[in-house]
């Protein structure tokens, strides 16, 4: 496509799958799973910019996005894993100790 | 001595100080007794020296005024209050009284109670050189607030030594009820001076009130006259502070504490000149007084309480002089009073110590046997009486004229009435102690001693000699007084010996008639205490349970405000807590719609 | 028009793929239709002349990522042969839609009212544009990024390890005598 909405819109709608991923996984992994998909979009949308204003900008920026993602991943599942060995399953819904 | 005015005023005030606090601070001093006691008579003695020098230049130079006094406490626009003496024909004489009668007293306790323990007797004298420097501080004051400071240490002394054997309950229980009626009367004087300040900018008398003030603030200083010299209603303390040493109740009860009520209307005559309102209520009030309390005291058997109620009612006499705008005549009845129930009292107390008993009944015949002390007693209560030549008659008769002069016809009917039952009374007194048949507790009395006798002889004198200088004192106090023979005074007279004559046909023949038992009931309810009855009543009903509606709104309105916001903050944090599951999925939920709100109230306002 | 098309199919694709990755049941399912929804993206780039950074993807993403969602997946499978459950929970189904819903149509309207900008897709970016970007103008940002991914896993380690061969349970010997 020649504009940019599309992509956009494209990657909107892919957020929002991601939203109820979030929001709906029991399981910890799978809540991190949907994250991933939401950076995803994210990405979508800087290589859209990126080429819509013909700089190199947008690209560098999705390249940093990606590290951090790989990096918020990392540490992510080094939590997963501890919960995993403190509690024996990774079901958010019962991890709820510290309800008020 | 060629010393300055204001250094012997400065000695007669700081003097007694001196001795009341290293009586109070060097323990062992007062502990031993003796030191304590010779410590205060010496501090009193320079005091009447210093009074008497005073005395005699004022004499020599009537308008003498010597006023000195330091900046005391400042304000923004300068300086609120002066702090010092004040020296004029008013303070000196009454100096002179206050230093005379103290001085006598003083001696007198030597003897009298001579058989207290050492330690309670250093705090007797410690109380007594404290209260003749707050009276001291009372009369050479030179504006209201410093006659208050006056006032409320006396109080104090009052209090200290009413209660002075504190061990005994009735004793304790007086010494509050005085502190209490008096301290009630205060919250007149207190308004009256604050009000005297709001509305003239300073706290001396001789200005000129608002008109529409003159007769709110003169009416509440008038209150605290009323609870200080004890007249009706808030006379009830006066017979109770009896409790106290008879030398204390000489001094304080009689002569001079109780005096400084009369005193301070004399001194702010200028104020209470200024309202007829309250010079008319003063008038009644005086008269009412002096005739009520005179039928009380008819029917006392405790000697004391009848010179107490006599106190009053001889109080309600200058009241109602000054009311009558007759100041010399207040005054002057202040001075001879002074004299004749000091000694009136000191008498007593020569009498109880020798019967130890306060009753009338344990005593009789005593005219044998204490011939000094009878022979003053009845010098003093000839001039109490108004008989012609005694004191009593001079000072009296001017305040008879005074009020008839004003037309006050009903207050001078309570007045003449109110003298012949005075002759009456103490004529009774007379007769019941001193003649008669002897009682088994009379029957080993015996004078007091040189200590006792001394002081009583001075009174005695003066209670002749004060009469017949009326003319100089007027001079000294500033005024014109001329003495004239006058119907008015003839017949005050004439009715002073009636009633003496009806005391002896009563009381001093050997057998007591039936004729006036018909007034028996009046005895009952002179002695029922109804006036305090009524106050207890109107403490119980009415304060207290204005205290209690007052209690009330605290407890739950303004606590209540204070105790909603407590508990709204916690039934809020109860339900806000469940907002807080634990679940980080409903956290992110929250921030996510959080965020869709407020992207939606921006994109669609 | 075939442009369009092919935007068309890989749009479907991806969407589908990513419905599938929020819905399985089974994890290692929903992380293999990861990789298909992250290289359908990558096929996107490479429509959007985008090379370099489609590349990246791939490694990165539908490699490095993938392999390390598989790791946490297996991992944390099962206990004492009990299979942990990956299920959505079915009450949270509803609100979260709804928030997606909400979040979709906020972006919609967004967009609606936004001029669309035109992809000047004739203009090629090298990658050596990237690269010198990233050494001259984003030094500073790539440098940090590489502390960034130092300390994540550095922190990975140190809160992942086991304890019970830790250093922390070595004895150090003060005296002669105690030593063996």
């Amino acid at each position: 496509m020649m504009a940019t909405h599309p992509y956009l819109l494209l990657a909107a709608a892919l957020f929002s799958v991601g939203i109820y991923g979030v929001l709906s996984r029991r399981n910890a992994v799978g809540i991190l799973i949907s994250v991933e998909l939401m950076a995803n979009a994210v990405n979508i949308n800087l290589v859209a910019f990126s080429r819509a204003q013909g700089t190199a900008l947008g690209q560098v920026f999705m390249l940093f996005s990606i590290g951090i993602t790989v990096a918020e991943v990392v540490v992510g599942l080094a939590l997963v894993i501890l919960l995993y060995r403190s509690r024996q399953d990774v079901l958010v819904d019962e991890a709820n100790e510290l309800s008020g | 001595m060629g010393l300055s005015a204001l250094t012997w005023a400065l000695l007669a005030l700081l003097t007694p100080l001196g001795a009341a606090l290293v009586i109070a601070v060097v323990v062992p001093l007062r502990r031993r007794g003796t030191p304590a006691t010779w410590l205060s008579i010496a501090a009193v003695v320079v005091s009447f020296i210093a009074a008497i020098q005073l005395f005699s230049s004022q004499l020599a130079d009537p308008h003498q005024l010597m006023l000195s006094t330091l900046d005391w406490l400042p304000s923004a626009t300068g300086t609120m209050a002066r702090i010092g003496i004040r020296l004029d024909g008013i303070s000196i004489p009454m100096l002179l009284v206050l230093t005379t009668v103290a001085m006598c007293v003083q001696v007198f306790s030597l003897g009298y109670m001579a058989d207290e323990p050492a330690p309670a007797r250093g705090r007797y004298y410690g109380y007594h050189s404290l209260f003749v420097f707050g009276m001291g501080v009372l009369v050479l004051a030179p504006n209201m607030l410093e006659l208050f400071i006056g006032w409320e240490l006396v109080g104090l002394t009052s209090y200290l030594l009413i209660g002075f054997y504190y061990q005994k309950q009735s004793a304790a229980r007086a010494a509050i009820k005085a502190f209490w009626v008096t301290k009630f009367a205060d919250i007149g004087l207190v308004l009256g001076i604050i009000l005297l300040f709001a509305t003239t900018g300073q706290f001396g008398w001789n200005v000129a009130l608002p008109p529409a003030w003159a007769a709110p603030i003169t009416l509440l200083m008038f209150l605290g006259v009323m609870g200080k010299s004890a007249q009706f209603p808030l006379h009830i303390w006066l017979p109770n502070a009896m409790e106290g040493p008879t030398p204390v109740s000489a001094l304080l009860h009689a002569a001079t504490m109780v005096a400084a009520g009369v005193y301070m209307v004399v001194r702010a005559n200028p104020l209470f000149a200024q309202s007829p309102t309250t010079l008319t209520a003063m008038a009644w009030i005086g008269g009412f007084t002096a005739l009520f309390a005179a039928i009380v005291a008819v029917v006392q058997t405790d000697i004391k309480r009848v010179l107490a109620y006599s106190t009053c009612s001889q109080f309600g006499y200058m009241i109602c002089a000054l009311g009558a705008g007759s100041v010399m005549g207040g005054f002057f009845h202040l001075t001879t009073h002074a004299f004749f129930k000091a000694l009136l009292f000191l008498g007593a107390g020569s009498v109880i110590h020798a019967v130890h008993s306060n009753e009338l009944e344990h005593m009789g015949g005593l005219g044998g046997r204490m011939k000094l002390t009878s022979a003053v007693f009845i010098i003093a209560a000839l001039a109490l009486a108004g008989v012609p030549g005694f004191a009593g008659f001079f000072s009296k008769d001017l305040v008879l004229e005074a009020v008839q002069e004003k037309g006050l016809w009903l207050p001078f009917a309570a007045l003449m009435i109110a003298a012949f039952l005075t002759a009456f009374y103490i004529g009774r007194v007379v007769f019941l102690a001193f003649f008669g048949k002897s009682s088994k507790h009379a029957e080993h009395a015996h004078e007091g001693g040189m200590a006792m006798a001394l002081p009583m002889l001075l009174l005695a004198a003066g209670s002749v000699g004060a009469g017949w200088f009326g003319s100089s004192l007027a001079r000294v106090y500033g005024l014109e007084y001329e003495f004239h023979f006058t119907p008015t005074g003839m017949g005050a007279s004439a009715l002073g010996l009636l009633g003496i004559g009806l005391a002896w046909w009563q009381y001093g023949r050997a057998t007591r008639s039936e004729a006036f038992d018909f007034l028996a009931p009046i005895g009952e309810l002179a002695r029922s205490g109804a006036v305090d009855r009524f106050f207890e009543i109107g403490y119980r009903r009415g304060l207290l349970v204005l205290s209690s509606g007052i209690g009330w709104f605290d407890r739950y309105v303004v606590d209540g405000v204070i105790n909603f916001s407590g508990w709204l903050t916690i039934m809020a944090g109860r339900r806000l807590k469940r907002f807080q599951t634990g679940n980080v999925q409903d956290y992110v939920f929250a921030v996510i719609a959080g965020a869709v709100v407020l992207a939606a109230w921006g994109l669609f306002r | 028009m075939t442009s369009q098309i092919g935007f068309g199919v890989i749009a479907v694709c991806l969407l589908l793929s990513a419905l599938f990755v929020v819905g399985s049941k089974n994890l290692v399912h929903a992380v293999l239709w990861l990789a298909v929804t992250l290289l359908s993206t990558a096929v996107l780039f490479v429509t959007m002349r985008a090379p370099f950074v489609a590349g990246i993807q791939v490694l990165l993403y539908a490699g490095g990522v993938i392999t390390l969602m598989l790791f946490g997946v297996m991992l944390t499978r099962r206990h004492e042969s009990v299979e942990i459950e990956a299920e959505t929970s079915p009450r949270r189904r509803v609100p979260a839609a709804i928030a997606g819903a909400g979040m979709f149509i906020l972006f919609a309207t967004a967009l609606s009212r936004t001029p669309e900008q035109p992809l000047q897709l004739h203009a090629t970016v090298d990658t050596v544009d990237i690269v010198r970007s990233f050494l001259t103008g984003n030094v500073l940002a790539f440098e940090v990024l590489s502390v960034l991914l130092l300390a994540a896993m550095i922190g990975a380690i140190v809160v992942a390890r086991r304890r019970d061969h830790g250093f922390d349970h070595v004895r150090i010997p003060r005296k002669r005598e105690e030593r063996g």
